[in-house]
């Protein structure tokens, strides 16, 4: 399964977060709980956290590029060499929600 | 590293702040920072996070509860040489300083023939935004008409940085006002160092139909209501003032002398308000203007977020009022 990580929502007031630190990189595995990327807003510090296992393929929001809520921010599947699509329209379609707590 | 003449980075709106004063005291050794909660806190909104550790306790001082010793101490220490930002939490609390702010360091250079100024600024949030009825004014009018002060309100934080730059190299006091709804808000400021000068208004769009003035956070329902309208055909041309005193007169007229009609939209009391000047200035220029105004109605601002939308402006009010000054309906 292919899931896209998607910036977490809503914040109030919030409409768009700033990437402050991604804690792996592409082929890195998750465990559920583990921190996966820290976003900023204008007073806070969120921290994204796996919902299950998983590994990393893609990043899509380098650390200090901005993305606005609800949209996607890395690309996970279950398995470590499960084909991912390359491109957005394709991804969009074959991936489901990342769950994070 | 040089950067691009035009490159920009996108910075949070506390961010330019703490930005803008960091490069002041870099600049200007003698500028002290005064505030409640503005040391190792980083201040309300963290617009003064970083600066604490950066310049020290004796130029970062926090302060006690107390506007009027506050506003006192940095127009003395002003006076005296220095140069001092002031921060006042909450317009509403800038009314326990009215006395030092109005009858000393705004008067200062005038009484004393020249000798003596005070380049101080006091920074200010203005707004609602679910904070209650002493929390929430917008008092800008009652300072727009105190010769020797200055005022500013910026909406965006390009403009915040640039504005509180100027502020910052002014002789006499500067009134700088942001707004609580602003500090969620980022956008892009210039890499290079730059200021942005007081008394300058700017054309946020241009369109030929009515000109639409506001400041701050009324920005953004202004804006909202520009696009709704240009859908119905009618084409706004937007100012944002930037500073409110001295006014841009000139700009003003200039729009509305084009487009024939003038909406004036504030958060504060209509009645001795910003409209209301802004409309009686451009008469003058433009007669036979159309013009309208929108502010607050004349209510306290309620902490129930139903009875403070019911006070303040929104985009829908502004498309009301063009509607009913260019069609004589709603």
């Amino acid at each position: 399964m292919i899931y896209q990580l998607l910036v977490p929502g809503p914040v109030e007031d919030v409409e768009e977060v700033r990437i402050l630190e991604w804690h792996g990189g592409p082929g890195s595995a998750f465990a559920p709980g583990d921190l996966v990327v820290e976003l900023e807003t204008h007073k806070a510090l969120i921290e994204v956290r796996a919902g299950r296992a998983s590994t990393l393929r893609a990043i899509l929001c380098k650390e200090g590029a901005w993305q606005r809520i609800g949209a996607p921010l890395a690309v996970f599947s279950d398995a470590a060499d499960e084909p991912v699509p390359d491109n957005a329209a394709e991804l969009a379609e074959l991936a489901v929600s990342f769950e994070v707590v | 590293m040089s950067a691009e003449p035009d490159a920009t980075t996108k910075l949070f709106f506390r961010e330019a702040i703490v930005r803008a004063l960091g490069e002041e005291m870099r600049r200007d050794e003698g500028l002290v920072l005064m505030g409640q909660d503005i040391g190792a806190f980083g201040g309300p909104y963290r617009e003064f996070d970083g600066l604490h550790a950066r310049f020290g306790s004796g130029r970062v001082r926090d302060m006690p509860v107390a506007e009027g010793a506050m506003v006192g101490v940095g127009a003395g220490y002003a006076a005296a040489g220095g140069r001092a930002l002031v921060s006042i939490t909450y317009m509403d609390f800038l009314m326990l300083a009215l006395d030092p702010l109005v009858n000393y360091a705004a008067k200062l250079r005038y009484k004393t023939g020249g000798q003596l100024h005070a380049p101080l600024v006091v920074k200010t949030t203005a707004g609602a935004k679910g904070q209650g009825v002493a929390h929430s004014q917008c008092i800008e009018a009652w300072m727009m008409g105190v010769p020797g002060l200055k005022v500013v309100a910026p909406s965006t934080p390009a403009d915040a940085y640039g504005l509180l730059k100027s502020a910052l190299r002014e002789d006499g006091p500067v009134l700088y006002i942001d707004h609580k709804r602003l500090f969620p808000m980022a956008g892009h400021v210039p890499v290079s160092e730059s200021c942005v000068p007081l008394g300058v208004a700017r054309v946020e769009r241009a369109g030929g139909d009515v000109t639409l003035v506001g400041h701050s956070w009324m920005m953004v329902p202004v804006l909202a209501a520009a696009d709704r309208l240009e859908t119905e055909g009618i084409s706004c041309e937007v100012i944002d003032l930037r500073t409110l005193a001295p006014l841009d007169t000139a700009a003003l007229c200039a729009s509305a002398g084009r487009t024939g009609a003038l909406v004036t939209v504030e958060e504060g009391q209509l009645t001795c308000g910003v409209g209301a000047e802004i409309a009686f200035r451009v008469h003058e220029a433009v007669p036979g203007i159309r013009a309208a105004r929108v502010g607050a109605a004349p209510a306290p601002v309620s902490s129930n977020p139903v009875l403070e939308a019911a006070v303040v402006p929104d985009a829908d009010r502004i498309v009301a009022a063009v509607c009913r000054l260019l069609r004589g309906k709603p």
